[in-house]
């Protein structure tokens, strides 16, 4: 249905927090690429739309070694930063996609009906990534992975972290684009030598992991989806951790 | 709510969240732009939005309120065609048709953003773009000669760069 | 002639670059309406209580239909080449796949139909799904169409395509090794960029104006005007520019429902199915289950070859019958076999029913029959071109079905393979051609081919 009772383009992130409320009705449209098609097949009914293009939301920014990514950021302007959050970037869909789907989409998206979602969760969580929210108790920050619990009831604003001393990234890739990821692996050093690993193509959201291959598959929730069964994501995830701490050991 | 497509200003009367595919295959019957997939996996819908290569289908009309859209319509006129559209005409990079307005958008932001005949690059840029017919060898040709300059006798094809011809074929 | 061998470009080139060629959801008419269909949602139901009078009601709606609305609601579209009807154009009092349309409405806009769609009432008895061909032939499996579960009507009421020729069980006795394989091609999707689309134009003069993907105008005017029950004067198609096809688009799947509601609600109609419509529920080709069993000697002749094979048809028969009789003929590809044991069964399942695409019926066989000539030369030890042109078919040898080669070009096409490929043959194999086999080239179980044929049904 494409006829939303109130349609808001808030020019500001304060306009947009107030707007968002505390996201009862609202349906949020970034780059749409999520969104749109659900509104298209009927699927999704919005009530009020707050479209987020003019809301200033864009934009890497960074002050000392701390960089704060914009929510409204398209996924495009992050292919060139380090690992693990640039190759995951680079490795979402194709040019088009990249270019108008943006971060907070990509993180605050639900479990995709087919296939797990939120690429850029796992590098986040490696990067120990905190989340600027607003909401139902106003503005919010926290840890990323306690975002993410709540995240259908928030409107992100931007994530920031501290520039990791190495990254990693390691993925299931086919040969084609528009494969969404199985199974996926980010590492992070941090500049005080702090390691924290991460997995997405997992069940609801990415996961931190120990980092110890061994253990990984028992740290995390695996479905069987369109994609891939959870018996061979369970295979290949201690593989896709190995590779990451073999990255960032030769990074040393 | 208003958008210049093609050069020429239009006031927008479709809803606000009505895909900027549905404004112009709909409202303004503009339909270069294909309805291939409705989901933004076939590229078939490709437009430019201010320059850039954009998802129609995944487009909300009122999120891109006074923008400049170029389709293949704008390219250029059967009497006046672009480089690119001589490229795609000579090199035979067209079978059914279908997903050539949506690729050609996207080869020509890759032309005016400086891409070579790199065959790679040529390949990334256009990965976002489905064609069942034509099994992309001859698009990418196109594409690479236009970046090459190349001039072009539309009285005839290019033979296929390539192929082992055993048998006598030409 | 100045066209042949000349590199020509194409006569709609410009149009495709310039994005003026008109397909037919670029057709634009004053006043057309939007049209969504009602689908099943479950593999196999017994369906009651059909409503639709509150999406009839629903403002903006134009026209409902249902089966109650087909004049001939069954109609075989290959009746010609004697498949009879099994397919209701609409649900009538079963569903048998995912995605069989049921009632389809015409509104004034998209958002207006699909709540249409979404307000008509009907009840499903679901039901237990055959969805492996394999299982069809258990003595518990339902029975999921009125004629079995598979198709009965080749000619004299045989109930599957057979070949027996020359003596099997001799060249089984006398093979040195027994080379098996089984070969399970799935289903694929034909994926044109182009979904199905169709519109229909009530003109002033009674006629209706098909604006139709089809790739077989004549074909489909007739199945049209059959369903419709009218003269095919009545009918003016209008195809062009197909956005791909590769055989999906042979089934006729929009034209006869557009037409009927542009009768029913005096306005032109758009059809135009989304990706998923598609996905969901487009004739695919058919996966195939081939069991082969060949009879080999140790220096490489295959003696005979045991065969069964499985065609999953879906929910109906559409083309399956033929596409099942070509790949009989073919059943042992580009080579000659003389003793032939072969059953091939059409096979219905509650998936969605298969269709034409790109050689359907002989690919799946060329699949088969390819693989295990290289499995054969595998278990063997041989090389795999010595295989394929030592058993190649040559001038005077039979078919399966009995016909004699006097064209055959299999030699010719594996030697220009092996150039292409940069394989260099041996001079024994360089110095084989298809002309008709004497000597070393005519072992005793290949003599007499010719009138050793038992049965081909």
């Amino acid at each position: 249905m494409t006829q939303a009772t109130e349609v808001l383009i808030p020019t500001s992130a304060a306009e947009a927090a107030t707007a968002f409320g505390d996201g009862s009705g609202v349906t949020v449209i970034a780059g749409g690429t999520i969104v749109v098609p659900e509104i298209t097949y009927g699927r999704l009914k919005p009530g009020k739309a707050l479209l987020l293009a003019r809301a200033g939301l864009s934009g890497v920014t960074r002050q000392g070694t701390t960089v704060t990514i914009g929510a409204g950021t398209p996924v495009q302007e992050l292919v060139d930063l380090s690992a693990p959050l640039g190759p995951c970037a680079a490795n979402v869909a194709d040019l088009e996609i990249r270019s108008q789907g943006t971060l907070g989409g990509n993180v605050c998206a639900g479990p995709g009906p087919d296939a797990p979602r939120g690429d850029l969760q796992g590098p986040l969580l490696a990067l120990g990534a905190i989340a600027r929210s607003a909401g139902a108790d106003g503005e919010r920050t926290e840890p990323l992975d306690d975002f993410l619990e709540d995240r259908g009831n928030r409107l992100l604003l931007d994530v920031s972290f501290e520039e990791p001393a190495a990254g990693a990234f390691a993925a299931i890739d086919y040969p084609h684009t528009h494969e969404y990821t199985v199974l996926a692996v980010s590492g992070a050093r941090a500049a005080d030598g702090t390691l924290r690993f991460a997995a997405t193509g997992l069940a609801d959201h990415a996961r931190l992991l120990s980092g110890d291959p061994a253990a990984a598959a028992g740290e995390v929730r695996l479905e069987d989806d369109a994609l891939a069964s959870s018996w061979y994501r369970a295979k290949v995830l201690p593989v896709l951790v190995r590779r990451v701490l073999t990255e960032l050991e030769e990074s040393a | 709510m208003n958008l210049t497509v093609n050069g020429v200003t239009h006031e927008i009367e479709s809803w606000p969240l009505t895909t900027l595919l549905d404004v112009l295959r709909e409202e303004l019957e503009i339909t270069s732009p294909k309805a291939g997939c409705e989901q933004g996996g076939c590229g078939a819908c490709t437009v430019l939005v201010d320059g850039t290569p954009q998802r129609a289908c995944l487009t909300a009309v009122a999120a891109i309120d006074g923008a400049s859209i170029t389709t293949a319509e704008g390219l250029g006129t059967p009497d006046d065609l672009s480089p690119l559209q001589q490229a795609f005409t000579h090199h035979y990079a067209a079978q059914c048709g279908f997903c050539t307005s949506g690729m050609m958008m996207a080869a020509h932001a890759y032309l005016d953003g400086g891409g070579t005949d790199d065959r790679h690059a040529i390949q990334e840029a256009l990965a976002g773009h489905v064609c069942r017919c034509t099994g992309y060898v001859k698009i990418i040709a196109a594409v690479a000669a236009a970046a090459r300059g190349d001039s072009f006798d539309l009285t005839t094809t290019a033979p296929s760069a390539g192929m082992v011809n055993v048998g006598g074929v030409k | 002639m100045k066209a042949v061998g000349a590199r020509l470009p194409r006569y709609d080139g410009v149009a495709h670059v310039t994005g003026r060629t008109v397909f037919v959801d670029d057709v634009r008419v004053p006043g057309t309406l939007w049209v969504k269909a009602l689908r099943s949602p479950v593999h196999r139901a017994d369906v009651s209580g059909l409503d639709v009078s509150k999406a009839e009601a629903m403002k903006g709606v134009r026209a409902v239909i249902t089966w109650k609305d087909v004049p001939l609601l069954e109609y075989g579209h290959l009746s010609a080449l004697g498949i009879p009807a099994d397919e209701p154009l609409l649900a009538k009092d079963d569903v048998r796949y995912k995605g069989q349309p049921i009632a389809v409405v015409a509104a004034e806009d998209e958002d207006t139909a699909m709540a249409a769609v979404e307000a008509i009432k009907i009840d499903f008895d679901e039901k237990p799904a055959l969805l492996d061909v394999r299982k069809a032939f258990d003595p518990d499996a339902p029975v999921i169409h009125q004629w079995g579960n598979w198709y009965p009507h080749f000619e004299a009421e045989m109930d599957r395509r057979q070949i027996r020729k020359g003596d099997i069980e001799r060249a089984f006795e006398e093979a040195d090794v027994i080379v098996q394989g089984v070969y399970r091609p799935a289903a694929i999707e034909h994926v044109a960029l182009e979904t199905q689309s169709c519109q229909v134009v009530p003109e002033a003069n009674g006629r209706l104006t098909i604006h139709s993907c089809t790739q077989a105008l004549y074909f489909s005017l007739g199945v049209v005007a059959a369903h419709l029950q009218v003269p095919l004067n009545k009918l003016k198609l209008v195809g062009g520019t197909v956005g791909g096809g590769f055989g999906g688009k042979v089934d006729t799947a929009t034209e006869t429902v557009c037409c009927l509601l542009a009768m029913k609600s005096g306005r032109p109609v758009r059809w135009r199915w989304t990706r998923e419509e598609e996905f969901l529920c487009s004739s695919t080709r058919a996966p195939w289950h081939m069991e082969i069993a060949d009879a080999v000697t140790n220096d490489g002749w295959i003696l005979g070859r045991r065969m069964l094979t499985l065609h999953d048809s879906g929910a109906y028969a559409r083309f399956s019958p033929y596409g099942l009789t070509k790949h009989s003929f073919h059943h042992t590809g580009a080579y000659t076999i003389p003793n032939l044991h072969f059953d091939g069964y059409v096979v219905f399942t509650n998936r969605v029913p298969t269709t034409a695409m790109r050689g359907f019926g002989v690919t799946s066989i060329s699949f088969a029959t390819e693989t295990h000539m290289s499995r054969i030369a595998d278990v063997l030890g041989l090389d795999p071109w010595e295989i394929r042109l030592k058993n190649a078919n040559r001038i005077a040898d039979t078919s399966p079905n009995g016909i004699s080669y006097t064209d055959p070009s299999t030699v010719s096409v594996v030697k220009a393979l092996a150039e292409g490929v940069g394989v260099e043959l041996s001079a024994a194999l360089r110095a084989m051609t298809r002309d008709p086999r004497e000597g070393d080239l005519l072992p005793e179980h290949l003599v007499a081919q010719v009138g050793s044929l038992e049965e081909v049904h």
